[in-house]
């Protein structure tokens, strides 16, 4: 038996607490192949160690997965194959969310995958598994509403092949996903990129890397109570913000400022609008705004916008233009009798 | 600051990405998908769950060798439970958990676990996991014997009477 030093590389804390109490627990589950003999080493919360358990020439599979309570699910989060002449290799998909537990990004946003391959050789008399991985990728829709929550992903499709010869350092860059669905900012779902060895007599193409990435739907949102153009008076009218799939870390509001609409414009948030998100799915809420005078300091033409805030910057969602007119002008005529 | 991107704008935006797939720069592959030959299996269905007190752990399936009466309702994961490591689950709970520390020849089914281990076991009452190192490890059933040899347990025929 080869006993094959491994230096296993948790990638994240082992448990990530979130805002809303939910906590992730992180295992690391050692597979041996072929035996099928599963192993679960004991970790230290971040760093790196050994593998205890010697590997047999078919090899081994590592694999991260992280565990959350409620509801009880689990997502693979990286995995990596590790035998006698397997190449090793690393996927790291990479988004402007700085989320930690599971990559993530917005229907709108790029992403990067850097594929790191090493071990890979050349020569006649090599075999053919140690010459080439294959690369794939994979995509896979949650469906209307969905949030990844019990996803068979062997459902997932391929959606393209590739052969990686050279070692060292690729980065594929992705300016638009490319998760199924009919409407383009609305799409929610998965893509995978997974590295896969080439099968020979003394193991099938196992799986040396992957990871994923999650795609989350563009917000919308909407202004209703005032409208266009609309002249307030004495009382302002009762505001009713419709808010869809507000990014898992946004915050939204509305604000306002005087004159015509003017993108970049910082205003007055309006009290009772602004609305926190720190969850691990889109959230969509209606909120209903009354009382809100004091934004109004003076008469004129006012501009009303909803914002949302996330990692890739702020966005408008809607705005409204209007005019607050509050002073009464009396055109009289004053006249004596004598 | 921008306004929120358009559908129009993101159909635009996926035709000219899929024009210049970043695979397409890779040499080409037509290979059958490992995924489908070989589909992966998630953790939940290749573990058990041990569950007490609120909190509950995974341990891989094959690595509980005895589960008495008494505690066949904690393999069952119970609703609000907070999913913590195996280390800290067994830190909290040693009182009704004991493991039993075995090899690597052992855990792959090739070799037995020691006869005092296995008599202990039998007079143990509490639920038994087996771990490697302490992290828990599933312990395969043993190989079959190979073939007896001449003289061990064979039976010799009955002699032909002249």
């Amino acid at each position: 038996m080869n006993a094959i030093p491994l230096r296993l590389v948790p990638a994240l804390l082992a448990t990530c607490a979130l805002a809303q109490g939910q906590t992730y627990t992180n295992f690391i589950r050692q597979i041996q192949l072929p035996s099928g003999v599963q192993w679960d080493a004991t970790v230290a919360a971040s760093g790196s160690q050994l593998s205890a358990l010697a590997i047999n020439p078919g090899g081994a599979n590592f694999q991260l997965w992280t565990v959350l309570s409620s509801p009880l699910t689990n997502y693979l989060l990286a995995s990596a194959y590790v035998s006698t002449y397997a190449p090793l290799a690393t996927v790291v998909v990479r988004s402007e969310d700085p989320y930690l537990t599971i990559p993530r990004t917005r229907a709108d946003r790029p992403f990067w995958v850097d594929l790191t391959i090493s071990g890979l050789l050349t020569g006649a008399s090599n075999p053919a598994a140690s010459e080439s991985v294959t690369l794939m990728h994979y995509v896979q829709s949650y469906g209307t509403g969905g949030t990844g929550l019990n996803l068979d992903r062997t459902q997932a499709t391929l959606l393209s092949q590739a052969s990686v010869t050279t070692n060292g350092l690729q980065t594929l860059t992705y300016t638009a996903n490319s998760v199924p669905g009919a409407v383009r900012t609305k799409v929610r779902g998965e893509e995978r990129f997974s590295v896969f060895s080439i099968a020979d007599y003394q193991a099938p193409a196992s799986q040396l890397a992957s990871q994923f990435i999650q795609i989350w739907p563009v917000a919308d949102g909407s202004i209703a109570g005032i409208t266009q153009g609309m002249l307030i008076r004495f009382t302002v009218p009762q505001l009713t913000l419709t808010l869809n799939d507000l990014y898992p870390t946004s915050t939204t509001y509305a604000q306002v400022y005087m004159g015509n609409p003017v993108l970049g414009t910082v205003g007055t948030v309006v009290p009772g609008s602004a609305l926190v998100i720190s969850d691990t799915v889109p959230n969509s809420r209606v909120l209903t705004v009354k009382g809100y005078d004091q934004v109004f300091p003076s008469d004129g033409l006012w501009t009303m916008e909803l914002l949302t805030t996330t990692p890739f910057g702020t966005d408008r969602l809607a705005y409204v233009t209007f005019t607050v007119q509050r002073i009464i002008s009396m055109n009289t005529n004053f006249a004596t009798d004598e | 600051m921008r306004d929120v991107a358009t559908e129009e704008q993101l159909v635009l935006a996926q035709r000219k990405a899929a024009q210049s797939d970043p695979m397409k720069n890779l040499a080409p592959s037509n290979v059958a998908d490992p995924a489908v030959l070989n589909p992966p299996q998630d953790l939940l269905s290749q573990s058990d769950i041990v569950c007490f007190g609120g909190i509950a752990t995974l341990v891989p399936k094959h690595a509980i060798l005895q589960i008495p009466e008494t505690y066949a309702e904690r393999l069952k994961f119970a609703s609000g439970a907070q999913i913590i490591g195996w280390a800290e689950f067994y830190a909290a709970n040693r009182g009704w958990i004991t493991t039993v520390e075995i090899s690597r020849v052992q855990a792959e089914g090739k070799e037995p676990i020691a006869a005092d281990t296995r008599k202990q076991l039998t007079q143990c009452r509490n639920l038994v996991v087996a771990t490697y190192l302490g992290g828990p490890i599933s312990l395969l059933p043993p190989k079959v014997a190979p073939a007896a040899t001449a003289g061990t347990s064979t039976k010799s025929t009955e002699p032909i009477k002249p």
